[in-house]
């Protein structure tokens, strides 16, 4: 049993060209980006970057046409991605209508949703969340609470969504919600997608331990929904959420969250650095490269139309370990002072920091570990 | 993979698994009439004509079957000797890469030799062995070169290189064997009333050692890839040693944990397994090597040249639709 055939990464068209594109844009715009929001990039927000994006038709890139999208394949995606994150370009505010919630749409919404969201996702303009968490959900979701209800009138949601990244930016929730009453479990759940600006909606911040203000809590008191805000089918919820997450477990973004910090490593020590050093660089070196093939891999079979549950589970443990090790390692080696105001510990500081966050959003190990296990048929 | 790979792989797979349990005197003729020995060189040449992923392809088939007989040693031997346009003698032609033991040394009927640009070809009686063995109890000979070359011309093939490249075939084979062993195990024995597979930390240490194994695989791949579409695979050779080395400093413990007491004993298969993983991991170069080897090299290319270089790199091996 081979566990990860490779499957060549082979996307058409100028690659090298794309690249540029996307370095010469992130030029344009780099001189007012802070340090800090360089690493862990993909949860800093740039409202005029993603709107750039958007004109230069570098979001939505492999949508259909007529919800403007630019019917791109998804290897030339995963390109700008990545490219992204390497630079260290805020790209989180587009980063999840982008990534999953325009893609379930495509593929489960109706002709008036896609209307309503998609051409706002493309120019960078509207920006979605992620409602899947609760108090007493969170590795355990097929516990959520939140309960939708049918009226004539239209959903009446009651509950909390909690964690919800990005929810005091965003236009619209894909929320996961109970519709069947006294359902448990996988069944009886849907989704729906719910504009944050509806009465008895109310978004309250957490501040996370970085000091910034990320995630939020949603609350929903007797909210009324439009009965056309569901998305798919009713009580497919489950399936459609699954899917929804196999979108955001391989992509570059599960292993390029503390680059930066690797960047300003090699540009501190300089082109002869000590051996300790040298061996630390090429240690991370041979990391990152390794997950780039992986993750490469992934891409290629997701676009070929293959369901790599297991590979993505791996690539995103794998990835998750190295952009959390990466601080740590770098602080054990480099005699680096941490008051100090250098971009080397600048970075460091913020990446000590903000990294036990890696591997708890879109899954803890654990959690991966037993989609691996099951996939090996441990369980 | 194309046909010609797949017919190479089940040939190598069919004669690998009749070899597992033999030794060199009874395996070395078969493996030389298969002619694996010329894989890499041109059709022209009286050769395979094969690529590198072909080898990749039996080097790792190899690892799986821990092949008690060398076969990466005579595919990178007559390698060099038909980019140094020197005549191969008959016989086994193993490798001398500088600062390396000789595998299977004591065997060889001539040594392959490159150092400053260039490649000498060493008859047996040219060389003194200094004899010694691996921890999976294979020749590891010492070699002094006390006569003259038979043959020298320049080449610039870096055989230590090559020879790490072979060894992280070997050894992604050589994962999935003692993998598959693990997996048979937890699922078979039984404690505390159900098998080992049913306890969560069983199968989280199972799916680490699943983890570290597609490292391997993927980086084998990554670096066959660029040997054979750039003209020099240095950063993918450095960096795919590396992590396998990794992988088998993370797997391999927990190969044997999984397997309590009885992947301890010397009739039980783990052990041909992971003691050559234990080997090759210092074999053409050990985590500290080549950790500096590629360190020193990113960092002359500066902080955002490491990333222009990979993507720069990888971008030359796409291939058109
Ligand atoms: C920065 C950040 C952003 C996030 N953004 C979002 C968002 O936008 N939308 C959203 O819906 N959620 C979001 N989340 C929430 C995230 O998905 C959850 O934190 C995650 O699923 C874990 O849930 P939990 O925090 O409740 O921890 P728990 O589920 O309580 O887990 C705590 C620990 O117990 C372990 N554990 C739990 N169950 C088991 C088990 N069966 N076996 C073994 N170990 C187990 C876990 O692995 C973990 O180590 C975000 C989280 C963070 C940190």
């Amino acid at each position: 049993m081979q566990i990860f055939p490779i499957r060549p990464f082979n996307p058409p068209g100028d690659i090298p060209a794309l690249r540029q594109q996307v370095r010469d844009l992130v030029a344009q715009h780099e001189s007012h980006w802070q340090l800090e929001s360089r690493a862990n990039c993909w949860f800093s927000f740039d409202e005029a970057f993603s709107k750039a994006l958007g004109k230069a038709g570098l979001l939505a890139m492999n949508w259909p046409k007529e919800y403007g999208g630019h019917e791109r394949t998804m290897l030339e995606r995963y390109v700008v991605l990545e490219e992204l994150l390497a630079l260290g370009a805020p790209a989180g505010l587009h980063w999840i209508a982008d990534r999953q919630t325009g893609p379930l749409l495509i593929r489960y919404g109706t002709e008036a949703q896609k209307q309503k969201y998609l051409p706002g996702m493309a120019r960078g303009e509207i920006y979605a969340c992620i409602g899947l968490s609760e108090p007493n959900a969170g590795s355990d979701l097929a516990s959520v609470r939140t309960s939708a209800r049918k009226t004539p009138e239209g959903w009446r949601v009651n509950g909390q969504k909690v964690w919800t990244s990005g929810a005091h930016r965003s236009h619209a929730a894909l929320t996961l919600v109970r519709t069947e009453e006294g359902s448990e479990r996988h069944a009886g759940l849907s989704q729906l997608m719910i504009d944050l600006d509806t009465p008895g909606i109310t978004i309250r911040p957490i501040v996370d331990m970085t000091g910034s203000h990320h995630f939020n809590e949603i609350f929903f008191e007797d909210a009324l929904i439009p009965l056309d805000a569901l998305v798919g089918t009713e009580g497919n919820g489950w399936k459609q959420v699954v899917a929804e997450l196999a979108l955001e477990r391989s992509g570059p973004e599960r292993y390029l969250s503390s680059h930066a910090l690797l960047v300003a490593l090699i540009d501190a020590v300089g082109p002869e650095p000590a051996p300790d050093i040298a061996q630390l660089i090429g240690r991370l070196t041979a990391e990152l490269w390794t997950l780039r093939q992986m993750s490469m891999s992934t891409a290629a079979k997701l676009d070929a139309g293959e369901d790599p549950v297991v590979e993505a589970a791996i690539v995103k443990d794998l990835g998750n370990a190295y952009e959390q090790a990466l601080p740590r390692l770098v602080q054990a080696a480099v005699d680096a002072d941490l008051a100090d105001r250098t971009d080397l510990s600048r970075l460091l500081v913020w990446l000590l920091v903000q990294s036990p966050s890696y591997s708890l959003r879109g899954g803890t190990p654990e959690v991966l570990r037993g989609i691996i296990a099951k996939g090996l048929g441990l369980r | 993979m194309s046909d010609n790979r797949q017919l190479l792989a089940d040939m190598a797979e069919g004669l690998f698994a009749e070899l597992a349990e033999s030794d060199f005197e009874a395996a070395w003729p078969r493996l030389a009439e298969a002619g694996f020995s010329t894989l890499l060189v041109p059709e022209d040449k009286g050769g395979f004509g094969g690529d590198w992923g072909d080898v990749l392809a039996v080097l790792r088939l190899a690892g799986r079957n821990a092949v008690p007989a060398p076969v990466a040693e005579p595919i990178l031997a007559h390698h060099v000797l038909a980019l140094a346009g020197i005549e191969a003698p008959q016989g086994f032609v193993s490798i001398a890469a500088p600062g390396c033991r000789v595998p299977w040394g004591r065997h060889a009927d001539a040594v392959v030799s490159v150092e400053d640009g260039k490649a000498s070809l060493y008859m047996v009686d040219a060389c003194t062995f200094t004899e010694g063995e691996s921890p999976a109890g294979e020749p590891l000979d010492a070699v002094t070169f006390t006569g003259t070359a038979a043959a020298g011309a320049p080449c610039e093939a870096d055989l230590a290189a090559l020879g790490a490249f072979a060894r992280v075939a070997q050894a992604s084979g050589a994962l999935e064997a003692a993998f598959t062993l693990a997996i048979e195990h937890v699922n078979q024995r039984q404690q505390f009333g159900r098998p080992l597979a049913k306890f969560q930390a069983v199968q989280q240490a199972m799916a680490e050692f699943s983890e570290e194994a597609a490292a391997v695989d993927a980086s084998a791949a990554g670096c066959a890839a660029a040997l054979d579409g750039l003209d020099e695979a240095g950063f993918e050779i450095a960096s795919a040693k590396l992590r396998t080395n990794i992988a088998i400093d993370r797997a391999t413990p927990i190969a044997h944990r999984v397997h309590g007491a009885i992947g301890f004993t010397m009739e039980y298969a783990l052990n041909r397994y992971t003691r050559r993983l234990m080997s090759w991991r210092s074999e053409f170069g050990n985590d500290a090597h080549w950790a500096g080897v590629l360190g020193r090299r990113v960092a002359t290319l500066g902080g955002k040249g490491l990333w222009v270089e990979m993507t720069r790199r990888s971008d030359r091996l796409i291939q058109p639709a």
